[in-house]
């Protein structure tokens, strides 16, 4: 590791710094009521996403819930041997919900970071450079847009055997579109300003100028778009494994409303029906209102954008 | 040629070309696809292989690779979208009903959405720092975040099950039997199936717009012309209407945006109310493999999006002269 070849002030020093920034983002996202919440949120659910599958009671698929004559309880009320009742083929709802949070967490975070940084990376180059590389880029990005996709996140899915890992690249690989769109328009005036124009001029190459001198400035969007593109990644990976196109060897949330709805028995069991409903629409939720605090600061204007 | 016409001719090339790639994309997919329909026939042991090789010519699966493509770019382009397999009809017959049944869904939720949250983002806007902003906001975000089957699912649970107002599940009640377009959606019966969805679409649709329509407000409240209207001494509510006017173009090329992702934006509404639509029937067919019903829904979900795409492109080059017409993309 490098940090033997350094001297040790000079890493604690630049420690100090990343502690200062993540010390001054929270304190700004202490002043948003409405942030801090979701926040929290966030921090409950990767808390989740982590620790989840370990802190299950009993085996989201395997174990079946019992009452004391040794009888599989199936639709059970919530009680005292299982606290969120149990599912239609007596598994445990508590245990489901805690294990359902780990995909839900992989995909989101890094369906979301792929989004952000492929978009950021197209749009920088395609804004910096202009011409035919913005032309060809711009193009690529109208045909993603006007593939559907939900429709053809499905077709992609029918034919190999759905994982995660697919699941996240799928979703990366449609959804970049929206932050390179907004990235782009904002190089665009990074691009003609003074500093910008100087670096040039005194013969700073185009990788150079573009990467330390545009991409720090556009840096903020590409952070709010990689945050709504976690909230963004999280809904569409719910959404494919209720549609039966999920991971079919884990437990997600997606799925967990998927096996009530198909079974018919969303009208009695609410304690099936509530936690992943709940779970899901709170940490998209919450992923938005932080990046609407983040919105008002970097620019009032592009909160228009979709 | 003037720059507008240059700028319009310029856009129309892109769509085409676009139109192209995408239907080639769906053809790609489609191939790559393990297996195919024909398996579950042929393997169920009814067919011998005579039969086996005249369906494939029936279907042209028996053909060389580039023929098929050229055959199935000219089908698609003219919209002879051949047999749906599974249910032994024309797939335009499937479809036409199903496109039906989603456009008298979601055009009226749009368009109602689009009127009522620009009004409320509107007067949001103005009254900035207001209860109403504060509540509108969170509202909308829980709204347009939270994936719309969840927030269909709460709606049903709260309305279909527990006060059981409405039901649940379909367009009509299971015994309706009517005929023709006028008699399916002119009925009681119709309405108290359509309340739910539609009230969730609209729910969804809002947050945009709302954003959209205050946002613009916001931008406006401070700018000179409205100045000048306050100085000529028009109320509050009349200088509302001026901005309002005045940030209006944005909202209508995004409501020409979301009409044209009409067709796929809520194919999990459709499912999970069991309403008989374009999107239900698509998430059936890629169930079932029946490739004709999805090569052509798919077809008809991605030209709309172009379609209104250029639309939009249009309306707000022709409608605000500050973008320019020259470059197309340079803007």
């Amino acid at each position: 590791m490098s940090t033997e070849t350094k001297p040790k002030g000079q890493l604690y020093k630049r420690l100090d710094r990343i502690r200062g920034i993540i010390r001054n983002q929270f304190e700004f996202l202490r002043q948003d009521r409405l942030a801090t919440i979701g926040v929290i949120f966030v921090a409950g659910f990767v808390f989740l996403g982590l620790f989840g599958p370990a802190l299950a009671p009993h085996d989201p698929i395997e174990h079946d819930v019992r009452n004391d004559d040794g009888q599989i309880l199936r639709l059970a009320e919530p009680s005292g041997e299982a606290v969120l009742g149990t599912t239609a083929f007596g598994k445990d709802v508590l245990s489901q919900f805690l294990a359902g949070a780990q995909p839900t967490l992989i995909v989101g975070l890094f369906g979301g970071i792929g989004t952000g940084a492929i978009g950021f990376l197209i749009g920088l180059v395609s804004g910096y450079y202009g011409g035919w590389v913005d032309e060809l880029l711009m193009r690529l990005t109208d045909l993603t847009f006007s593939l559907p996709f939900m429709p053809m996140a499905l077709l992609l899915l029918t034919f190999v055997t759905p994982n995660i890992w697919l699941m996240t690249a799928i979703i990366a690989g449609f959804l970049w579109k929206m932050p390179a769109r907004v990235v782009r328009s904002e190089v665009l005036s990074v691009r003609e300003r003074t500093f910008v124009k100087s670096a040039r001029a005194s013969g700073a190459s185009d990788l150079r100028t573009m990467l330390y001198h545009v991409a720090p400035n556009v840096l903020p969007i590409g952070f709010l778009y990689t945050a709504y593109g976690v909230a963004w990644a999280i809904a569409a990976q719910a959404s494919l494994a209720f549609l039966g196109f999920g991971d079919p060897t884990m437990t997600s949330w997606g799925r967990m409303l998927r096996q009530v709805f198909e079974s018919g028995n969303m009208r009695v069991a609410w304690w099936w029906v509530i936690p992943p409903a709940i779970g899901i629409a709170a940490i998209t939720t919450s992923v938005f209102l932080i990046g609407r605090a983040y919105e008002e600061v970097i620019n009032p204007e592009i909160q228009t954008e979709q | 040629m003037s720059q507008f016409q240059r700028f319009l001719a310029k856009r129309l090339a892109i769509s085409i070309g676009l139109t192209l790639i995408a239907v080639s994309v769906i053809f790609v997919v489609l191939r790559l696809l393990p297996g195919s329909p024909f398996e579950a026939l042929v393997t169920s042991g009814n067919l011998n292989q005579q039969q086996i090789n005249e369906i494939r010519a029936l279907y042209g699966l028996d053909q060389p690779m580039w023929r098929q493509y050229i055959d199935y770019m000219t089908s698609i382009l003219t919209f002879q979208f051949g047999y749906s397999i599974l249910r032994s009809q024309p797939v335009w017959d499937v479809l036409e009903p199903r496109l039906v049944n989603t456009l008298i869904l979601l055009v009226p939720a749009l368009v109602t959405t689009a009127i009522l949250s620009s009004a409320i983002g509107m007067y949001a806007g103005w009254n900035r720092g207001s209860l109403l902003e504060k509540g509108s906001i969170i509202t909308t975000t829980f709204l347009r975040s939270t994936p719309v089957f969840i927030t269909a699912i709460f709606f049903i649970i709260m309305f279909a099950y527990n006060f059981e107002l409405v039901p649940a599940f379909g367009m009509r009640s299971v015994t309706a039997s009517p005929e023709g377009y006028i008699d399916t959606f002119l009925s009681l019966d119709f309405l108290h199936h359509y309340i739910l969805p539609f009230t969730v679409a609209v729910l969804y649709y809002s947050g945009d717009f709302l954003l959209l329509a205050r946002n613009g407000i916001v931008e406006k409240r401070g700018s000179e012309f409205l100045k000048l209207h306050k100085a000529k001494g028009l109320t509050e509510m009349q200088q509302l209407a001026r901005a309002g006017r005045n940030s209006m173009l944005p909202i209508l090329t995004y409501f020409a945006l979301r009409l044209g992702m009409i067709f796929q934006g809520l194919i999990l509404l459709e499912v999970v109310f069991g309403w008989p639509g374009i999107g239900r029937e698509l998430v059936l067919a890629i169930q079932q493999q029946d490739y004709p019903l999805v090569q052509a829904a798919v077809f008809i979900m991605a030209l709309a999006v172009i379609i209104a795409n250029l639309a939009a492109d249009v309306l707000y080059a022709y409608f605000d002269p500050t973008v320019s017409t020259g470059g197309g993309s340079s803007a």
